[in-house]
């Protein structure tokens, strides 16, 4: 009886000794990445995008395999998404907070005002030890104010250039619509984003030859906006430009409607080309113009937009540009032989800034990006117009 | 390490933000002014280190006199009105400060680049710290410096007849004038320290957050300014701090892997917080307390 007792306890020991040595399931690890953005506040639903996007990439990456570290064995990706309320003492306290872990890569922020703090404390030049500021590497996903990544030496975005698209755009509206000359811009004034792009959108159309008739200014929590609609009936204008948010274009659209300003041609800022602006105000929106870096066009595109939604999330050109961050992040990692470990994680930091800022060119969702020499993209971007409720894709140029 | 040393930091011009505030409460007044003040020295203090290169000691000092000298012109007209007069007064004073800066355009070209500020896009590249290599450590103890000796000053203050005179101001001002005190000098001397003390920190502000814009000193930060003091308790300086550490340290960073949540959890725990310690979290009663267990132990170790 002990004999047998004893050669079932050999079995099992042997057994237990041989799952121990087998090497690959005990060897997985996983790779964190802490990505941070506004997951409270008006914006919220932009960090929302934005974790679910992450998350999409991570489970196409980790179902494919995952990611091989410098050691060669296979991790799996894991993703941690922190809420800086948009708020630029948050934004540092939460990206000292990351860099205080083995983490050697930050993805966001949302806001651009956050993104210019944030990278204000990195190191400007790289290997200037009389700078102290952070070594740690961030790539942007949402943050779209232009210019933002010259900051830093340690700084990336994958943000398209709103530069390129509104020049683009208004070039063919000169083609298209030769007989329209006047516009009227409204602004999202004290938002970082709509405010610059602004600026961008009114260059451009001087540019191009149309008049500017004069703008209407409001706030980013404004609600109701019949004074800055009424200075735009007054002009009369044949194109009206709205560099805003959705949730205020949907305010101004709907006060345009009750007003009855119809002007022939409306176009919008990047951000509003999203599900919310068709969840508050398709009618009033329906033939708004905006140029964007994401609709679902190619198969790739729409498998991203459907495992996007699966994660609570929609497809728009900032969560789009996350879910392509995660496959850079990925080559990147492999490209660099990144390590993983806690006793790695300098290294692996400068590892990871050099291989982000050796890209010339990144797989997108609408096609290939190209990467310039100040750490920005260059990305596809089409024109979509809101048509029966949806997003329809109006004009795709030639890049 | 470094990430609890920006957390220092934050407590650190928390508590300036509070203490300015706390001043002018000395005196029975709500002022939704500081953020302005606040907003005035991060300005002032960023244009002289960015566009001047001024050292950070004298910027300071100079943010601190214009957002004091600001406090005391606008405390003759604003202390005529009380109450809930006054937060009104104050309050638009705050935001027309920030629509001031929402507005000011002043950029040197240097090198190629624009530098200053620049409207509602804000001033970028305040980055006097790193740029002359000071270490998270170091811009932690600079700033802890200056909020123990304004702390110091502060206690030294309640102590001397100046703070009797203040508290007389704010417990019943009719019973103060009667006796004697000019109460337009004391309810303006204490704006103007309370300016001085915002400028300041507001200052050090600009300067560890590298980037400073309008938005950021909108009525959500008055509102801080005044709730730190009253939540923390007016009977000593130790209050605003421990308010401050309150809401810096524990409602919003302690908080934060609650996520969503944590919004929700922060006005409930103030609010429990403000019902539990109704006279603040450091009253009277727990200073009393705090000295009798002091006695004892003295008392105890004498025997």
């Amino acid at each position: 009886m002990l004999k047998k007792y004893v050669a079932l306890a050999a079995v099992v020991g042997a057994m237990a000794a041989l799952a121990v040595a087998t090497p690959s399931p005990a060897q997985e690890r996983t790779v964190k990445i802490t990505a941070f953005g506004a997951k409270s506040g008006v914006v919220r639903v932009f960090g929302i995008n934005s974790e679910a996007a992450l998350k999409a990439a991570a489970e196409v990456i980790n179902t494919a395999g995952g990611v091989t570290l410098g050691d060669g064995t296979k991790a799996k990706f894991a993703i941690e998404f922190l809420d800086d309320r948009c708020n630029a003492e948050e934004g540092i306290s939460v990206i000292r907070r990351i860099a205080s872990t083995d983490a050697f890569i930050a993805v966001g922020p949302t806001c651009s005002n956050v993104a210019e703090s944030l990278f204000g404390i990195l190191q400007k030049k790289v290997g200037d030890t009389s700078d102290t500021g952070l070594q740690f590497p961030i790539i942007a996903d949402v943050a779209a104010k232009g210019g933002l990544a010259k900051i830093s030496e340690w700084s990336f975005r994958n943000v398209p250039s709103e530069f390129e698209m509104y020049k683009s755009l208004f070039a063919w509206l000169k083609t298209q619509h030769p007989n329209l000359k006047t516009i009227w811009g409204g602004v999202e004034k004290d938002f970082a984003h709509s405010n610059a792009t602004f600026g961008v959108i009114k260059q451009q159309a001087e540019v191009n030859g149309f008049q500017i008739l004069g703008q209407s200014e409001w706030l980013l929590a404004d609600t109701t906006f019949s004074t800055q609609v009424r200075e735009m009936k007054r002009a009369n204008p044949e194109i009206v430009a709205i560099s805003a948010h959705p949730f205020t274009t949907c305010g101004v659209l709907k006060e345009m409607e009750r007003q009855g300003v119809k002007p022939k041609l409306l176009i919008g800022l990047t951000s509003s080309s999203s599900i919310e602006t068709l969840q508050g105000c398709a009618k009033q929106a329906e033939g708004i113009i905006i140029p964007t870096s994401f609709a679902p066009v190619t198969p790739e595109a729409a498998k991203a937009a459907e495992l996007v939604a699966k994660f609570g999330g929609s497809a728009d050109l900032h969560s789009a540009a996350a879910y392509e961050i995660m496959f850079i992040l990925k080559d990147v990692i492999e490209k660099q032989k990144i390590m993983a470990r806690p006793d790695t994680v300098a290294a692996d930091r400068v590892k990871m800034r050099e291989g982000l800022a050796a890209l010339k060119e990144t797989n997108g969702l609408l096609g290939k990006i190209g990467r310039t020499a100040d750490r920005e993209a260059i990305k596809p971007f089409l024109y979509v117009h809101a048509k029966d409720g949806k997003w329809q894709v109006l004009f795709k140029p030639s890049s | 390490m470094d990430f609890y040393l920006g957390l220092i930091q934050i407590i650190g011009v928390h508590t300036l933000l509070g203490l300015s505030a706390y001043c002018v409460l000395h005196t029975g007044q709500v002022s939704l002014a500081q953020a302005g003040f606040f907003a005035v020295g991060a300005y002032v203090a960023g244009m002289l280190t960015v566009l001047a290169h001024w050292p950070i000691v004298p910027a300071l000092l100079v943010a601190g006199v214009v957002a004091g000298s600001l406090a005391c012109a606008v405390g003759f007209p604003a202390l005529r009105v009380k109450g809930l007069m006054l937060v009104v007064a104050t309050a638009a004073f705050g935001e027309a400060v920030r629509l001031f800066f929402f507005n000011f355009n002043y950029q040197l070209e240097r090198g190629g680049f624009h530098i200053g500020p620049h409207g509602g896009e804000g001033f970028r590249q305040i980055r006097y710290f790193p740029e002359y290599g000071w270490s998270t450590l170091e811009v932690a103890a600079f700033i802890w410096v200056v909020v123990v000796l304004t702390m110091a000053a502060l206690w030294w203050m309640d102590r001397s007849r100046a703070g009797a005179v203040l508290r007389a101001v704010g417990e019943d001002e009719v019973a103060a004038q009667s006796s004697g005190i000019n109460v337009t000098v004391v309810k303006v001397s204490a704006m103007t320290v309370g300016g001085v003390i915002a400028g300041i920190g507001g200052g050090i502000f600009a300067h560890y957050t590298t980037h400073i814009e309008h938005i950021q000193f909108g009525i959500v930060l008055a509102t801080f300014a005044v709730a730190y003091p009253i939540l923390g308790g007016l009977s000593n300086v130790f209050g605003t701090l421990i308010a401050v550490i309150f809401i810096q340290g524990f409602l919003i960073e302690g908080l934060r892997f609650m996520g969503d949540w944590r919004n929700l959890l922060f006005g409930g725990l103030i609010v429990l917080a403000m019902n539990v310690r109704p006279r603040g979290l450091i009253d009277a009663g727990t200073i009393t307390l705090v000295k009798r267990l002091v006695f004892r132990s003295k008392e105890r170790a004498s025997a």
